[in-house]
């Protein structure tokens, strides 16, 4: 389980929230093709026009500071949510940012004025047609979705009834193979409710009466050396699993949440995985790093056309580092698998903590280079 | 989108002299590289010189070194063009990058200095020989014949993890944020050319390099730097400490030989010497600073001087072994940092000491050849280890528009 971020919640959900695709810091040009620009002045008495109205789709906010020391920025909300702003503008100065908004009453918040906050009201149907592009990215990566969930619940199912059967070492044998599709596409799991740590959470995540999952299944096979007691959780795993898949079919993605994807499975690798902390009883650590990284790295890749069309380079440099990676992992490879974690020196863990952090640096500049694609 | 300035965040604030400590003679006529700007503390990273050496010294450090990973010449010259950027802008008091405000992407300065002045922020780098080893940056001719691995030394105990390095980074402030940010964002922007190799925090300065500073005390409780080189004596600065024509390769006039030694001080050992214990060890009384024999700090040492038949000035003592007299006329800048640690597991004692770093022509002829004498002679080995150690080149400074290293890599 992950330290889930807010900001990956906010992106994550595209349930129920407005579509946003911000440009935070951009001048007129980096707004969607056919936004409608609308013009805001900050003055003493906070942004004018307080009470603006807009039609639903792309928006670029120019805002423009017409003569106040009491007001710098202008912000839009969604009740308490930021979805964009623009800072610092201080007189005389003027900036821009976009969003893409659905049908709904918005809060225009210009902090330090006489009457800080305004409203924008949207209408009308959201038109929310993604270039060709982006669809193909967007199929690719649900299709990798789905075929990670399937193979989680064919994994799981035999891990399960060896653990139900009280078959100690078939369940051991089994494991890996069950942990490897949820490690490739765990940033998904985490944005549907406490399915994640329901599935996936480790000791000391969770108050002792809420751990479950393949973590305490992994504690009592390798720790306890018992499969006494577990089939419960076992059959729950399996439920869960099979939640996931469910809700896998549905899910409604975003090319910048694919690839604010591949920076969340890094940076599980960085928390967890290099420090052996994820299977902290089997110590299959370095099987779910290679999972992580495959999954980063099939994000990635369906995001890649976008990316090239803005900045080629940064693209090439990131298959560079991601060959760079596996290479690292060779040393360590045992038959199909991985060594134990507790086989690795801290010169080892040091070289590959390197790999990972020159591969995630580069990789958590793509999000904002593909926003608008 | 214009800059966001730290000193216009400040703006309306107003300026004390918080953390300047330039006291009244803050502009210092003479001296090699430009001072800092009295109202923002701002020394400029640009010059003949790298800054950082002969700029009085500030009371925090961060250092740390560096391995060269995998690279060809071109991404180490990008590297050191991108850390010379962000330093110029750092001393500045400006964020680093143009990218700070951009909600997908992470802001290229890591934040942690907005709203803080530079506090006389010095960057300076240096280049280990193992940098020149490197097959792929084709550098082995380059290689000054007087940069060289530091040899085994009388009393070492060296760890390798803490010595050693291919690029180093020392930034000093009186700002301890600054200097920590200061090198937290190199690293991040050498990600994939360099690695981090070993660092050091240093509280509280443990030499003065400027006549305007006052001499400040070291975690034994002595004055330190009492005879250093000052930053004034042009004279002493080029005759010991700055390269000049003729001072092996082209490259490096203008620039300085660095050598680092982290100094462990057996603290509670020393606590327990009688002050007399102390005062021979070091050759110095510990109040005033006075050699011994002498009533005032700044009294020239007598090394011929006796008390009761005996010199004053003990013959292993400190302040004797590494007085120039005694040295053939040898002397080095020091700039070192006090540090702690932590406690060392094996002893549950204090991880302290003196994180010593000075600049010098030759190394060999200065530094070696006086810890030569220090490490096989000076009552002071009792109370310390030498546990790390490096050197480094430290090449001129950038121009304007420049970056360092540019003299050797074109």
């Amino acid at each position: 389980m992950t330290r889930t971020s807010l900001r990956a919640a906010l992106i994550a959900l595209g349930i129920g929230l407005v579509a946003v695709l911000a440009a935070g810091c951009g001048a007129s040009e980096d707004a969607p093709k056919g936004a409608k620009k609308m013009a805001f002045k900050l003055t003493d008495a906070g942004c004018e026009p307080s009470a603006a109205k807009a039609p639903a789709g792309p928006i670029n906010f120019e805002v423009e500071n017409a003569g106040t020391s009491k007001v710098t920025e202008m912000e839009v909300l969604d009740g308490e949510t930021v979805l964009g702003e623009k800072e610092n503008l201080t007189e005389g100065l003027s900036g821009s940012f976009a969003l893409t908004l659905e049908q709904g009453e918005y809060t225009i918040y210009c902090p330090g004025g006489d009457n800080e906050r305004g409203t924008l009201t949207v209408s009308g149907k959201l038109d929310s047609k993604d270039s060709p592009e982006v669809e193909a990215a967007i199929a690719q990566y649900r299709e990798y979705l789905k075929k990670n969930t399937d193979e989680l619940v064919a994994k799981t199912t035999p891990f399960v009834a060896a653990v139900v059967a009280g078959n100690i070492a078939e369940a051991k044998a089994l494991y890996p193979a069950a942990r490897v599709p949820y490690e490739r596409i765990e940033p998904v799991a985490e944005s549907f409710g406490d399915l994640d740590p329901r599935i996936d959470a480790r000791e000391n995540d969770v108050p002792p009466s809420k751990f479950e999952g393949f973590h305490r299944i992994e504690k009592a096979l390798w720790a306890e050396n018992t499969a006494k007691g577990m089939a419960p959780v076992a059959e729950q795993l399996l439920a869960d699993v099979k939640e996931l898949q469910g809700k896998v079919k549905n899910v409604n993605l975003q090319a910048v949440q694919i690839a604010n994807g591949a920076n969340e499975l890094l940076g599980e690798v960085s928390a967890s995985k290099i420090t052996g902390e994820e299977e902290r009883y089997s110590h299959i650590d370095l099987v779910d790093f290679e999972a992580n990284v495959e999954g980063a790295q099939v994000a990635f890749e369906a995001v890649e056309p976008l990316l090239v069309k803005s900045d080629p380079k940064l693209a090439k440099e990131i298959e560079a580092s991601f060959k760079q990676v596996y290479a690292s992992l060779d040393p360590y490879r045992d038959g199909a698998g991985f060594v134990s974690y507790e086989e690795l020196t801290q010169a080892d863990t040091r070289k590959l903590a390197r790999e990972i952090d020159t591969l995630a640096e580069q990789l958590s500049q793509v999000p904002a280079q593909i926003v608008g694609g | 989108m214009s800059p966001l300035t730290r000193r216009r965040l400040l703006a309306s604030a107003g300026v004390g002299a918080a953390g300047i400590g330039l006291g009244a003679s803050g502009y210092l006529v003479g001296r090699d590289t430009a001072e800092a700007d009295e109202g923002t503390g701002s020394v400029p990273f640009y010059g003949e010189h790298q800054a950082g050496i002969d700029t009085p010294a500030q009371d925090r450090l961060h250092f740390a070194a560096f391995d060269l990973v995998d690279g060809s010449r071109t991404d180490l010259q990008e590297m050191l063009r991108e850390w010379s950027r962000a330093a110029a802008e750092m001393t500045a008091g400006e964020l680093i990058g143009d990218v700070n405000n951009e909600r997908l992407a992470p802001p290229d300065d890591t934040g942690e200095t907005v709203g803080l002045l530079p506090s006389r922020l010095t960057v300076t780098i240096g280049f280990g020989p193992g940098l020149f080893e490197h097959q792929s940056l084709g550098l082995a001719g380059q290689r000054p014949a007087a940069l060289r691995t530091i040899p085994s030394l009388p009393a070492d105990e060296l760890d390798a993890a803490q010595s050693g390095g291919d690029i180093c980074v020392q930034a000093c402030s009186d700002d301890p944020q600054v200097a920590f940010h200061a090198i937290r964002n190199l690293a991040r922007i050498g990600r994939g050319t360099v690695a981090m190799r070993w660092s050091q925090l240093g509280f509280g300065r443990t030499a003065s390099t400027s006549r305007s500073q006052e001499t400040p005390r070291n975690l034994m409780g002595f004055k330190d730097g009492t005879a250093n080189i000052r930053a004034e004596d042009l004279e002493a600065m080029r005759r010991h400490v700055w390269l000049g024509a003729g001072d092996g390769p082209a490259w490096m006039r203008g620039g300085s030989y660095m050598v680092t030694r982290r100094i462990r001080m057996l603290l509670e050992v020393w606590d327990r010497s009688a002050l007399s214990d102390q005062e021979e060890t070091i050759g110095r009384a510990k109040y005033s600073g006075a050699p011994l024999g002498e009533s005032e700090e700044f009294d020239p040492i007598d090394l011929e001087a006796e008390k009761n038949g005996k010199p004053a000035i003990p013959v292993d003592s400190h302040v004797r072994l590494a007085s120039a007299s005694v040295n053939d006329g040898e002397r080095i800048l020091r700039r070192g940092y006090s540090f702690t640690d932590g406690v060392d597991p094996r002893l549950g004692e204090l991880d302290a000491g003196l994180f010593f770093i000075c600049f010098q022509r030759d190394p060999e002829k200065q530094f070696v050849a006086i810890q030569r004498r220090l490490g096989a002679n000076d009552a002071l080995n009792e109370y310390i280890k030498h546990v790390g150690s490096a050197v480094f080149a430290v090449p001129p400074g950038a121009r304007q528009g420049g970056y360092v290293g540019e003299t050797l890599l074109g």
